[in-house]
């Protein structure tokens, strides 16, 4: 890394510069538990009424979060994005998805328009128990026409939909009309170049608008920022210019590197993407989601490229060291009677929904029985002892499974065979061993558990 | 002044021949160097990055394919040598992966079988081959050496060793000269020990090329991304014992609920945007193979790497 990298400021050396008063005031018991809180970007300075000139200016450098969290648009479907702090998501997790905004140019007749505004609006696609969705619409002034692009900002805001919106127009004489819309949505303007970023930064200051500042080398960027700044600008994202993917990833880990490491940093803000410049659309969601960009620009997607840009995202940005896990509980597959099989399995939602999937697909009616592994799958429950005949034994109680069917025989996953005698010894039931595979379950029901069950 | 990100990499990726032209002792039109990689993806100054390569599978026995590569590629999924010449001349496949999937059938024992299909795939295309062996302990031994023994010179690589079941892989590789791939479960430290073991018998670190494992896009993809992440980060920062090149297919990604429910007439998108979400995304994490099942991922794949290597970066030797 640089030479020069600043490292965020110790525990202790916050503690030297506090007021040492204890007064509570900030709303931490001591001083030393709000630094420690500082340092690890938990809280804000100005919580210390006490602070002197010195302290603030230190601390404000150092103790902001190394790239800016920013927020689009208003409402239930606004978005922040920014205040990441690494360049692997496995050093800590990546925080905040990135926006993917569809494209309208503002020459669709109006129809066209309101279409795309509803689906955004309505479209969502569950997936291991989260509604993923597209996140807003950008409208474009590729007609060039102040009045066009006005109309076309009106049609969208007359869906009513409250989805926050990017503006964009080459000239910023276009935006006045376009902003008497949807001026106090928040909405993202883009954007501002070395020419025009007087102009830009007004509007963003008068309608309290994040700006998109715009040029092809880091260096620019910098200087852009630095004049945004400097006119009272502080919502800023950074748009690369990319001609190719290859330009794009390049200055995208330059910035996220420089930003992190305080080296530069001017480049502490989250970056915009256009995906549709370079030619390779699909291609630039992907490198997009994975190499950092926090606005994503893209033309209405198909289906195929919709539910992969959705679900790759929501992959990216889960956090590596918390499984997203499932309430455990017993849950039913169609409509069971007291005759229908019960399937144990972990309560880490990839694998409740991987097997729930199978199991519909077989359209026989059954219960799953989901036990508390912490979030844990089959075989990492397993071989960490979260999975235990005791926990199985518990849960059969504590969810009533016993009144809920006539026979006492349980279904456990293959790859927890290991514990088969122990649960049978533990609860009573009679124990399955089932496919390691959950796509097998299909065959398995038919075959097996027909014979096991008598039927 | 000219501001750029800056590691302190000390480590190179190990190269790694695929294929042997005539020059070379061996009959490919054309052969492979990759690996050589000096920072993260996608980074290397032009002229020396290099694009991935893309590898077509293809199977000599359709009934382990999935349904919807069954039905876009029809008959030549009967035909492995067939299927291969297509898919180096019409798909624009950089290589084939032949997956013996004959012998998962029960109770195979026509080791015969095996050699010549690999000789008629070897002579139905110029392109070099990755050969997927058996998936039965009790017949590797036998199947690997046949393979290998088939493709003698033409410098293949060869499928799949695990921490559980490398020698007799290793072992054909070994005598015939073959790469191997190494399979371990999404995890940096098994990754690490394969290549140890590997290593202890003999294998050349220039003959191993990495298998994370992928797992598929929505259903644990996450966990092989990062994996790759570590691996690659590992090899600059020094380990060579992880500096090798690495391979992703992502063939579970067409049985995942998305793809297998799809909605009437949309089998290709969805199985296309499924390989493809995947397949770039683990390039950007430093996977320098790229296989897949798709015909029609081929060209995206290689659309992609273009535009992300403005200066023509190929691994091609004509
Ligand atoms: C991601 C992962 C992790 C994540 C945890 C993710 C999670 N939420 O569980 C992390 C990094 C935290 C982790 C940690 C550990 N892991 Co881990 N991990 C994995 C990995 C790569 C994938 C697991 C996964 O997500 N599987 C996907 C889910 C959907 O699978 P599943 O739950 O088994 O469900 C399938 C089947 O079981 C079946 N099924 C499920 N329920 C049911 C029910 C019925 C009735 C039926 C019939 C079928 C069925 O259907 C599903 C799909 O087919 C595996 C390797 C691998 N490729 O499997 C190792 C693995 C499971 N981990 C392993 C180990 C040892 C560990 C650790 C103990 C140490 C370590 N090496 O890291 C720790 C323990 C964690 C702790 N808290 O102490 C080992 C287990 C070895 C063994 N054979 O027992 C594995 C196999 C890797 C290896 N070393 O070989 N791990
Ligand atoms: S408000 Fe300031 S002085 Fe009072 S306890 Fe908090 S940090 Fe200390």
């Amino acid at each position: 890394m640089r030479g020069c990298r600043k490292m965020a400021l110790k525990a202790l050396d916050i503690y030297k510069l506090l007021p040492k008063k204890n007064c509570k005031e900030c709303g931490d018991p001591t001083c030393l538990t709000f630094a420690m809180k500082l340092a690890g970007g938990k809280a804000d300075v100005s919580l210390c009424p006490y602070l002197d000139d010195h302290a603030k200016a230190v601390l404000g450098a150092s103790t902001r979060p190394p790239i800016r969290l920013v927020k689009i648009g208003v409402g239930e479907r606004s978005f922040k994005i920014g205040e990441e702090t690494v360049l692997y998501r496995h050093e800590k997790t990546f925080y905040h998805p990135p926006g993917i905004i569809f494209r309208i140019p503002d020459t669709l007749p109006e129809e066209e328009i309101a279409k795309i505004t509803r689906r955004v609006r309505d479209e969502t696609f569950t997936r291991v128990g989260s509604d993923l969705r597209f996140s807003g619409i950008a409208i474009e002034n590729t007609s060039g026409s102040a009045k066009t692009f006005e109309n076309a900002v009106a049609a969208v805001e007359r869906q009513q939909c409250h989805l926050p919106p990017v503006l964009i127009a080459k000239d910023p004489a276009a935006f006045s009309g376009a902003l008497v819309h949807c001026g106090s949505y928040r909405p993202l303007l883009h954007a501002a170049t070395p020419g025009n970023y007087k102009e830009m930064c007004a509007l963003a200051k008068q309608h309290g608008c994040p700006l998109v500042i715009r040029a092809n080398s880091i260096d620019g960027l910098v200087q852009l920022v630095k004049d945004c700044t400097a006119e009272g600008v502080q919502d800023l994202l950074l748009d690369t210019a990319p001609t190719t993917l290859g330009d794009f990833v390049a200055r995208s880990t330059d910035i996220r590197q420089l930003a992190i490491t305080r080296a530069i940093p001017e480049l502490g803000y989250p970056v915009y993407l256009d995906a549709t410049a370079t030619g390779s659309q699909d291609a630039a969601l992907i490198l997009g989601i994975v190499k950092y960009a926090s606005v994503i620009v893209t033309d209405p997607l198909t289906p195929g490229p919709a539910k992969a840009a959705l679900t790759l995202r929501q992959n990216i940005y889960t956090d590596p060291q918390k499984p997203i896990q499932m309430n455990p509980g017993l849950y039913r597959v169609g409509t069971p009677d007291k005759k229908a099989p019960v399937l144990m399995t972990v309560n880490f939602s990839l694998t409740f929904f991987t097997l729930q999937g199978y199991l519909e697909s077989t359209r026989i009616p059954c219960f799953m029985l989901i036990v508390d592994t912490e979030g844990l799958s089959v075989l990492t429950a397993v071989a960490a002892g979260k999975l235990s005949e005791m926990l199985v034994r518990d849960s059969i109680k504590k969810f009533g499974v016993e009144d809920e069917v006539s026979h006492r025989k349980l279904i456990i996953p293959g790859y927890a065979s290991p514990l088969s005698g122990r649960i049978e010894d533990a609860t009573g039931w009679k124990v399955l061993v089932g496919p390691r595979d959950a796509a097998e379950i299909g065959d398995y029901l038919v075959e097996e558990w027909k014979k096991a069950s008598g039927a | 002044m000219t501001l750029k990100a800056t590691f302190d990499w000390t480590q190179e990726i190990e190269t790694i021949t695929l294929g042997a032209t005539k020059a070379n002792g061996g009959t490919r039109k054309v052969a492979y160097t990759i690996g050589g990689g000096t920072t993260l993806p996608f980074l290397e100054p032009a002229g020396a990055a290099k694009a991935p390569l893309v590898a077509f599978e293809i199977c000599d026995n359709p009934v382990f394919w999935p349904q919807v590569i069954r039905d876009y590629c029809g008959d030549l999924t009967n035909n492995p040598a067939d299927w291969a010449k297509v898919a180096e001349a019409q798909y624009g496949a950089d290589l084939v992966r032949l997956y013996l999937t004959s012998t998962r059938l029960r109770d195979f024992s026509d080791i015969g079988s095996v050699k010549t299909t690999v000789e008629t795939v070897l002579s139905a295309t110029g392109l070099p081959l990755i050969i997927e062996g058996s998936n039965e302990p009790k017949i590797d031994s036998e199947v690997f050496l046949k393979c290998g023994e088939a493709g003698q010179g033409e410098r293949m690589l060869l499928g799949t060793a695990e921490a559980g079941r490398y020698r007799s892989l290793a072992a054909a590789a070994l005598a015939y000269n073959h790469s191997i791939i190494a399979q371990s479960p999404i995890d940096v430290n098994l990754a690490k020990q394969l290549n140890i073991l590997l290593r202890e018998i003999g294998v050349q670190r220039d003959h191993i090329v990495i298998d994370p494992y992928t797992g598929s896009l929505g259903y644990g993809f996450e966990y092989s991304y990062s994996a790759m992440e570590r691996i690659r980060f590992s090899a600059m920062k020094g380990d060579t014992d992880l500096a090798m090149p690495m391979i992703c297919s992502p063939a579970d990604s067409l049985t995942v609920k998305e793809v297998r429910e799809h909605e009437p007439g949309l089998g290709d998108e969805m199985a296309v945007s499924w390989e493809f979400y995947t397949g770039l995304a683990a390039a950007a994490a430093g996977a320098e193979i790229i296989c897949v099942r798709h015909p029609k991922t081929i060209p995206l794949l290689k659309q992609a790497f273009a535009n992300l290597l403005p200066a023509a970066g190929n691994a091609g030797v004509p």
